[in-house]
């Protein structure tokens, strides 16, 4: 049903621009027009498929939220005394009811009632979008089709209809940053209405968990996120202790001394490891790599956890090391060769040259290679998901299992959620910090890896 | 004019230094991949003169330069036979040590160079001039190597403009500083011969005169190499010229017989202009 | 001026002195550099080996080859014959009459138990879907071949240690003996496990298929290419070709930068809060995925498209303006083509890199059990690395390989997208 209406707009735009296309062409069998006839068709056509496109969209994205609060004003006496939960799932019900959908439980009456009214709702509403839909583009049509003329200048008019389409592309990126922001702040700052922000940052315990029972308000659950703060840069450490140096002297090897069959090689292995999905990793560090530090922990007589720091940070390491190889790489041959033979018509010898002079012109590029990677390792989610621990232990020792802020926030979110138990809106604040965390990391990161660009360009 | 001279041309001119030879190059050739950059290259380098080389671009001037302290080395598909000497032993295959691959440490220590292109160190003047000096391990404590920058920014008249700026990266030095500033950098470390890649091509005039003055002066201590597009400094700062054509070495002599009485049509040709 | 006279200090001889200490440093740094690609190296292989060796086994599946007779009494008790009775007749018995002819040992009830759990629960819902394909079947003798409960699957592949005592397992040892009894009987064969690549998701690991996560896969990265690609690409010429340099286009760039980089976790927060609870999306389902998934893609091919039309040389641009065609035109009829296979390439990249993403999809529940598969985008889905996720968190033992078998496939699809991506940029690709 929907493809065939959708088909029919759409071969409606059609003879939209075949009528605005001969209309043109008349034209110019008397006089001469500013564009080709094309253009006017497409003009046509825009203002029919644009008024129609933008409105079907908009109507689709609210209907939905308009028809169910529809539904329910029109029920309010009945589920006059349904909490929250009991509402969300008669709304689930009904509609599963209406689309046919087998639903579990018994179906009430009550259930039957909101069902029928919401596929009457949602009949209505969409035989009103086709008709607003047809009408506003109908009208668009007549209006452009008139404008069409000797004088006009279709071309300049679609030209500059790309362009707007282009600058609002654009914007997009805007508007997923103020999403980003509006997702996270809103939910945040309801969270610091229960919980102080001092207590947020610096409190030492951190055990949401606690505030289980409905009765039971935020304050009885601890919020200090310190220990999660800890437990995640304690593993970003770890891993950027093994991904700097070997993603560095990867850069180094491949670049300066490798023959070009070793580099042949080893360049399409370092993508294939920045191809593996990081729930890949988080699998891998859960059953080969914790087990195996466990058993070598008891070997030598330590006790290693099986979430331990260590065994995420390995893992999270080697995932990181193509990251810090591609961008170490870049900035090492943007150093240009007349400092290599600089140093090397002295008489250095090549590590000498890499050492002294390479690495100290590319260290700028370099740092904010490390910075990414930092700021990958924070944000990174399910290496830690499935590898790390649950409990956030205040801890700084690698073979203790820690906890991270990824991990907090996919913990609190999966599951049924209440949107005003401190608890989920933990997650929202935990995400903010997160965001702002990474985001200032990321920053500074790109800033100085271009202005170290722009000084070798 | 382009003549392509044929497989066993011999040099003309007099490929003999009257001063106390140096460098000793013989039958040298060099190939990029399948192409012969250099071809059959037979001279000496003397003591305290200036060698001059000159030719059209693409003539093998700079490869041969590059030869003669094995900076070709870091071009992967370059090779180089034949047999290039100094004092007397061969720098492909007398300077080994032990390690079997290192060997070109001390001669690029004892045959310096500076490019065309001045290519300070992202560093300070004090750290850029101490640099080679640094890693051969020349000086005993800091205060020697403060003495030995200083007298070598005082040699290439650098000393008073930068003394008070020392720590000043070389890079916001002018385009004539920076050079001097790498001729600095090469003279650190005490080589006897040096090789210089077109040194005033990025300069001005001003700055050219103020290096070709100091050309002269080094010559003093060192056997100097230029490669230089120029006949006219050329003429004024060497006492031999060597003209190189395609590959070959077409003539070499003494500066005054070059410039004035050229044996070799090819280099007739390219010193009245009309090649090149 | 201190001048010292250098020449009396013989230079070679102090560069000698150190040489072999010099060389000595060059060796353990070239060594240096070596061992970091080996440990490259010796990652990637641990990894495949681990990989493959836990997941081989998925592909092959343990059945049961058995006649059953259906029994027109057993599936219709009611003497009615409608098509409701199929749906609720008690197939399992028909089966175990079957298997008790191959075990006439059986002798008490517990025993009987215990050899009908041999079977896989899936197995009664084969004989179901085949009788109601069909009618005519019932009153027929028919050879199934029918799934084995995944511990006796996992006892055949030689997981489950006989040492062991019994109660450490959930296989016991009459169960095994049974099975060796059927499989001396000729029986129980392994096959090729199609299961695992025409269904959907099950409690069971035996009937637990991958079809239902990669069709929501594909519907997310559908969407991801039909939103992210036009819109990415258009903001690409937009910056690259008709942005004016000012701290607006500044401003802009950084943001799209900083979006590339933003953790995936955060997109899924975003998809929760606004499409989610926003705009009342239905939970887990690919839609939003693709939604979730088009945003953090569109930075990426922004980027990568910018460098496609930055490849193409000015000169075009300049050939194309002086034959008095318009900027748009310019743009749309000559760079835009010949950066083309650049944007597809970087964005076949992007793809790639979304269909492995699972943080976000967690996010917007898609970690919701989901036993069907998707027809339409607005159904619950399952998306490939999250059935991964959920798999290796199961705890029967089952799963193990499976998991390991999901990955497997998902690489598979990645270095497919991958190699096209290559493939495509050799082809297309124009040295200037």
């Amino acid at each position: 049903m929907m493809i065939i209406i959708a088909l029919s707009f759409l071969l409606i735009t059609f003879l939209n621009f075949r009528a605005g296309r001969s209309k043109a062409l008349k034209i110019r069998e008397n006089t001469s027009i500013h564009s080709l006839p094309e253009y006017y068709g497409y003009y046509t056509a825009f203002w029919f498929l644009i008024p129609v496109t933008l409105i079907g969209i908009s109507w689709l994205l609210f209907s939905e939220s308009l028809i169910t609060s529809f539904v329910l004003s029109n029920l309010q006496k009945e589920i006059v005394n349904f909490n929250e939960i009991q509402t969300l799932n008669f709304i689930n019900d009904f509609k599963n009811l209406s689309e046919g959908r087998n639903i579990t439980g018994e179906i009430s009456l009550l259930l039957k009632e909101a069902a029928s009214l919401y596929s009457y709702f949602s009949t209505v509403s969409n035989t009103l979008l086709i008709f607003a839909c047809l009408s506003i583009g109908l009208f668009g049509f007549y209006i452009s089709i008139n404008k069409v003329s000797s004088v006009f200048q279709a071309r300049n008019a679609i030209e500059r209809y790309i362009n707007y389409f282009f600058l609002a592309s654009t914007c997009i990126a805007i508007l997923a940053t103020a999403g980003i922001l509006f997702s996270v702040v809103f939910e945040a700052i309801r969270f610091f209405g229960v919980v102080d922000l001092d207590d947020f940052l610096f409190g030492l315990k951190w055990s949401p968990q606690m505030a289980i029972r409905e009765d039971q308000v935020g304050s009885s659950g601890a919020f200090g996120a310190i220990p999660l703060f800890v437990g995640t840069i304690l593993i970003s450490i770890i891993a950027l202790l093994v991904a700097v140096p070997v993603g560095l002297m990867n850069a180094i090897y491949l670049s300066e001394y490798s023959p070009s069959n070793v580099r042949a090689y080893a360049k399409p292995m370092l993508e294939i490891l920045a191809g593996i999905p990081t729930v890949v990793y988080g699998f891998f560090a859960a059953i080969t790599v914790a087990p195996f530090l466990r058993g070598f922990g008891e070997f030598v007589g330590l006790s290693i956890s099986s979430e331990s720091a260590l065994g995420v940070g390995l893992v999270m390491g080697i995932m990181i090391i193509p990251l810090v190889s591609s961008l170490s790489d870049d900035v090492i041959s943007a150093v240009p060769q007349s400092m290599r033979d600089g140093s090397l018509g002295l008489g250095a010898t090549k590590s000498e040259t890499i050492k002294k002079v390479i690495l100290p012109a590319a260290l700028p590029g370099i740092v904010g290679g490390v910075l990414l990677a930092a700021s990958r390792a924070i944000g990174e989610t399910m290496i830690v998901v499935m590898a790390a621990g649950l409990s956030a232990k205040l801890t700084v020792n690698p073979l203790d299992a820690v906890t991270t802020v990824t991990v907090q926030i996919v913990t609190l979110l999966v599951g049924d959620q209440e949107f005003d138990s401190p608890k989920t809106l933990a997650a929202f604040a935990l995400g903010l910090t997160l965001f702002v965390f990474t985001l200032v990391l990321n920053y500074y990161a790109l800033r100085i890896v271009k202005k170290y660009r722009e000084q070798y360009e | 004019m382009e003549e392509e001279l044929d497989s066993n041309f011999k040099t003309v001119g007099n490929i003999r230094t009257e001063k106390s030879v140096i460098m000793n190059v013989e039958d040298c050739n060099v190939y990029y991949g399948d192409v012969h950059a250099l071809k059959n290259v037979n001279m000496e380098i003397g003591k305290s003169e200036v060698l001059a080389l000159i030719g059209p671009s693409g003539c093998g001037k700079s490869t041969f330069i590059r030869c003669l302290n094995r900076l070709n080395d870091t071009i992967d598909i370059a090779r180089v036979t034949g047999k290039i000497s100094l004092d007397g032993k061969d720098i492909y295959s007398d300077y080994i040590n032990t390690s079997g691959n290192m060997d070109v440490v001390l001669l690029r220590a004892r045959v310096g160079m500076v490019f065309q292109k001045p290519n300070p160190f992202p560093k300070s003047i004090f750290e850029n001039v101490a640099y080679g000096p640094k890693i051969h391990g020349l000086c005993k404590d800091k205060n020697d190597l403060n003495n030995l920058v200083e007298s070598c920014l005082v040699k290439v008249g650098l000393w008073d403009e930068v003394k008070d700026r020392l720590e000043d990266s070389g890079t916001s030095l002018s385009g004539g500083q920076q050079q001097r500033l790498c001729i600095a950098r090469a003279i650190a470390v005490q080589p006897e011969v040096i090789l210089m890649d077109e040194p005033c091509s990025a300069l001005d005039p001003i700055a050219t005169e103020r290096i070709e003055d100091l050309i002269s002066e080094l010559k003093q201590n060192y056997a100097l190499v230029v490669v230089t597009h120029s006949m006219q400094q050329a003429s004024r700062i060497s006492q031999r010229a060597a003209y190189f054509h395609m590959g070959n070495l077409v003539e070499v002599d003494s500066s005054n017989k070059i410039f004035n009485d050229p044996s070799h049509p090819l280099t007739t040709n390219y010193i009245s202009g009309r090649i090149g | 001026m201190n001048n010292i006279n250098r020449a009396d200090l013989n230079v070679t001889k102090l560069i000698e002195r150190s040489l072999e200490k010099r060389n000595q440093k060059e060796r353990y740094f070239r060594i240096y550099g070596i061992s970091s690609l080996v440990i490259a190296v010796v990652f990637l292989l641990t990894f495949f080996a681990s990989i493959i060796s836990t997941g081989y086994q998925a592909f092959i599946k343990t059945d049961i080859e058995l006649e059953v007779f259906l029994d027109s009494e057993v599936i219709y008790p009611n003497g009615t014959k409608t098509e409701e009775d199929l749906f609720f007749a008690d197939y399992d018995s028909l089966i175990f009459t079957s298997l008790k002819e191959h075990l006439p040992e059986l002798k008490n009830r517990k025993e009987r138990r215990q050899a009908r759990l041999i079977l896989s629960s899936g197995a009664s819902y084969k004989i179901q879907n085949k009788i109601i394909k069909d009618k005519s079947l019932v009153g027929q003798t028919v050879s199934f071949i029918l799934p084995l409960d995944d511990e006796v699957d996992m006892y055949l592949k030689g997981y489950v240690d006989t040492e062991s005592s019994e109660n450490s397992r959930k296989i016991t040892d009459f169960q095994i003996a049974l099975v060796e009894n059927l499989i001396e009987k000729d029986l129980i064969h392994r096959n090729f496990n199609t299961t695992l690549f025409v269904s959907g998701d099950s409690r069971e690991p035996e009937l637990a298929g991958i079809l239902g996560a990669l069709v929501g896969s594909f519907m997310m990265l559908t969407i991801t290419f039909i939103i992210s690609f036009p819109l990415a690409v258009s903001a690409a010429i937009y910056l690259e070709e008709f942005a004016k340099k000012n701290i607006w286009t500044d401003f802009l760039e950084v943001n799209i930068n900083n979006l590339a980089a933003v953790p995936s976790i955060i997109y899924g927060l975003l998809g929760l809060a606004i499409f989610i609870n926003f705009f009342g999306f239905p939970r887990s389902a690919p839609i939003v995925g693709g939604l979730v998934l088009s945003l953090m893609t569109f930075p990426v091919v922004i980027i990568a498209s910018r460098a496609a039309l930055k490849s193409v040389p000015p000169s075009i641009r300049d050939a194309a303006l002086g034959l008095g065609a318009s900027k748009i035109q310019t743009t749309l009829h000559h760079v835009v083509p010949l950066a083309l296979p650049g944007m597809l390439t970087g964005s076949i990249v992007g793809m790639a890199r979304a269909l492995g993403e699972s943080a976000p999809l967690i996010m917007i529940g898609m970690v919701a059990f989901v036993v069907d598969i998707p027809t339409s985008i607005t159904e619950p889905s399952a998306a490939l690395p999250v059935q991964v996720f959920l798999w290796s968190d199961a705890p029967e033992r089952g799963f193990a390989e499976k998991t390991s078998a999901a990955i497997m496939a998902l690489l598979v699809f990645l270095l497919l997208m991958n190699s096209l991506a290559i493939w495509l940029r050799n082809k297309f690709q124009i040295k200037w």
